[in-house]
């Protein structure tokens, strides 16, 4: 799995590349746990390029999800599809994640 | 409308003269209980499968975390120990028993409690309190734990999924809609 950090505004875009599993899928945690800390606040994880993840992957979406709603930051997840939407599906936790279907769609809802 | 999560409650069920616990002509793996190896594992079973129910990974990853759960929660990743597969695949099915050599499922009810829990509050759309339900832990969960495997495999597991007595195995039925056969004529 491959992170890269990129920023539009105040949003700051990590896109996550290759697959979401129990091997790696701390990296994601420790990433946003670390920007946490430079005061970031505006979260959109963009999921274009996974087409694999598995319960650790969905802990690690939900454990971010959790600490960011706490300290009333914002976070938007984004292209869900394949397997991925699947798994989600699976754990019902489409109402539970804040989702949209496009970067650009996160970024209107970042502002609104 | 009637309560769409509730009316389908499904339970981790304990019940070892299932028939899904029948293993006639099933094929049969066995592996030491590698953490770094679940994956390779899972891939050694998953490729006898018929291309059309690998459908976007989904059957690989629902073996991987029941075999995940065998070496790690049940074999504690003690490679002296076992973990045990027998499954068949078809176009219309797959069925596995995966059995580990741990104590079993003890908080087995405890799990189908907070599931319960868990569904009555989707049912209502209560997200905020759902916070605590995303996500089953114990003493012995660790960060790497999502706590949310089981409850998608209750889902994806369609024919059933049940425990043998002692609960250190589990059997499981995927059944799937058959397709229609032919040439479609205009």
């Amino acid at each position: 799995m491959e992170l890269k950090i990129r920023k539009n505004g105040e949003n700051y875009i990590i896109d996550v590349n290759g697959e979401m599993d129990l091997y790696n899928s701390y990296k994601l945690k420790e990433l946003v746990m670390k920007m946490l800390e430079k005061k970031v606040e505006r979260f959109i994880i963009n999921l274009e390029n996974v087409d694999y993840i598995d319960s650790s992957g969905i802990g690690a979406l939900i454990y971010i999800c959790s600490t960011i709603k706490k300290m009333s930051m914002k976070l938007i997840i984004t292209n869900i599809h394949g397997s991925v939407k699947k798994v989600i599906e699976l754990t019902k936790l489409m109402g539970y994640f804040p989702i949209t279907n496009s970067i650009e769609e996160a970024i209107q809802q970042m502002d609104e | 409308m009637e309560n769409t999560y509730l009316s389908e409650l499904k339970e981790i069920k304990v019940d070892e003269g299932s028939p899904l616990f029948d293993k006639t002509n099933m094929f049969y793996k066995e592996f030491p209980s590698d953490f770094r190896q679940i994956r390779y594992f899972t891939l050694l079973i998953v490729q006898t499968a018929p291309l059309e129910i690998k459908e976007i990974n989904l059957l690989e990853q629902q073996i991987s975390e029941i075999i995940k759960n065998a070496v790690k929660h049940g074999n504690k990743c003690d490679p002296e120990r076992k973990v045990r597969v027998w499954y068949s695949f078809s176009p219309q099915h797959a069925h596995l028993v995966v059995q580990d050599e741990g104590d079993g499922f003890k908080d087995l009810e405890k799990w189908n409690d907070f599931n319960r829990k868990r569904l009555e509050l989707l049912s209502r759309h209560d997200f905020e309190n759902l916070q605590d339900f995303v996500s089953y832990r114990t003493q012995l969960s660790d960060d790497n734990d999502g706590g949310n495997a089981l409850f998608a495999a209750l889902e994806y597991w369609n024919g059933g999924f049940v425990f043998n007595t002692k609960r250190n195995a589990v059997a499981m039925l995927k059944k799937y809609p058959q397709k229609r056969q032919g040439i479609s004529v205009e």
